[in-house]
């Protein structure tokens, strides 16, 4: 389900669709152009993540390892080729976090919890997709909206946030909650009617 | 008040998984969720693609020129697995983390994630060569505490084992944990040290590989960093775990 996009952003998805399927293939050097033309960002969304450079790129190379050895799960009429990739770094960042900071949120994580988020992008610079959901996150609380974009850009649990933000686990879980529904809502209303 | 949340807080999983608010249990219950009802998978892909974009706010930073080196190290031995390769030289899907990560998380769907490793990478499959009928064996290393500290699998067939953490207990500075095969009535053998941070792989030896089934067992001790220096467990043995084949 490739959503509606702009023809540069629609012509850029499917050729790093159509790469994707020939790394399923086993081409080599379609790997190498993916590779170039998509390490950047996802080594971006590692390091935003994690923190870490080390840790950042040894995600990175999982990632792309994965990639090459899984590119044939990957199908155009589902996803697009970039959300697939970047669902990939996110997971095995997530799972880095889990696995080496379930307990207490680290002084490296706290520091870009207060400051986690880059700035929104000058809209006219971003995809439909993204200006969609600027609009519906638009109508959140600005605490709600805070939350939600603190979680989604530093891997953190409910319990990591709740403790970051000083407010009991259950106000996160449902700030985030009622978020999530409000933005369910909003984004199902406007992909029917874009 | 009543709201929305009251009636389907269940079914936001999916979104709390895509945002990544969930723990490590909770992501582990969508994974398998996902695997099993297609449409878990399609709600989980729906808000994918309500929540990606917001990833386009994050910096391109450009990663240095040693990852793209280490990928094809890694890529480029995949095609072949020669026997003869020491394990450590050798990275075929043996060694990557995705698969061995749901034994670290699901650690007694050992056999399943067996399956997972070879539905995921037919690539792989088509390169190794006929497999004896036990193939893998594996075993849950249960500590005192209850909880599985690692999971080990063998590949007989190609005489390696590899050992993924779970939830270790943290051992005093200075001691490490070490892992001995206890054939039945027998005393135990050292295997080797392993990490209680990241997937350890083992080469097998004869002795070791011919020891190893149902009738034997793993277990882990606490040792100096070097490892035993008797050659048996000199510190308090933390778990232990049953072989089955898979």
């Amino acid at each position: 389900m490739i959503a509606r996009m702009t023809p540069e952003s629609s012509d850029r998805a499917l050729a790093l669709a159509r790469e994707l399927q020939a790394v399923a293939d086993g081409d080599r050097s379609a790997f190498a152009t993916l590779y170039k033309r998509t390490s950047s960002k996802l080594f971006g969304v590692c390091m935003q993540m994690l923190g870490d450079r080390g840790e950042a790129e040894d995600a990175l190379q999982e990632v792309y390892v994965s990639v090459w050895r899984s590119a044939d799960t990957f199908d155009a009429t589902r996803a697009a080729a970039m959300t697939w990739l970047i669902t990939l770094a996110r997971n095995q960042c997530i799972d880095r976090l889990r696995r080496h900071r379930e307990v207490p949120l680290e002084d490296a994580t706290a520091t870009r919890l207060v400051d986690p988020d880059p700035e929104p992008p000058a809209l006219t610079e971003t995809s439909e997709e993204r200006r969609r959901l600027e609009r519906c996150l638009g109508v959140l609380a600005d605490q709600q909206k805070d939350a939600v974009r603190a979680a989604f850009f530093s891997g953190a649990t409910y319990n990591q946030l709740a403790d970051h933000v000083g407010v009991p686990l259950a106000t996160m879980k449902s700030w985030i909650r009622r978020s999530l529904i409000r933005l369910r809502a909003c984004l199902e209303r406007s992909e029917t009617n874009p | 008040m009543n709201t929305p949340l009251d009636h389907e807080p269940e079914d936001l999983r999916y979104a709390e998984y895509v945002l990544g608010v969930l723990d490590a249990d909770a992501r582990a219950a969508v994974e398998r969720e996902m695997a099993a009802d297609p449409h878990a998978a399609d709600e989980v892909m729906r808000w994918q693609r309500y929540l990606l974009p917001l990833a386009e706010d994050i910096t391109d930073s450009a990663p240095p020129d040693r990852v793209w080196s280490r990928i094809q190290g890694r890529i480029g031995q995949t095609q072949s697995l020669p026997r003869t390769t020491d394990i450590r030289e050798r990275r075929g899907w043996w060694s990557n983390l995705f698969v061995w990560r749901s034994f670290a998380f699901g650690a007694t769907a050992v056999a399943a994630a067996c399956i997972i490793a070879l539905v995921l990478f037919p690539r792989a499959r088509v390169a190794q060569p006929a497999a004896p009928a036990i193939a893998y064996m594996a075993s849950a290393i249960t500590q005192t505490d209850g909880q599985v500290g690692w999971t080990a699998t063998m590949d007989i067939t190609h005489a390696r084992m590899i050992v993924v953490p779970a939830k270790p207990q943290t051992l005093p500075t200075g001691r490490a944990p070490e892992l001995w095969l206890i054939p039945a009535g027998q005393k135990p053998i050292a295997v080797g040290m392993i990490d209680s941070g990241a997937p350890t792989n083992i080469k097998l030896d004869k002795a070791l590989l011919t020891r190893i089934g149902p009738d034997a067992a793993l277990a882990v001790s606490v040792e100096p960093p070097s490892g035993s220096p008797t050659g048996q467990p000199t510190g308090p043995v933390i778990g232990k775990g049953s072989i089955t084949g898979t």
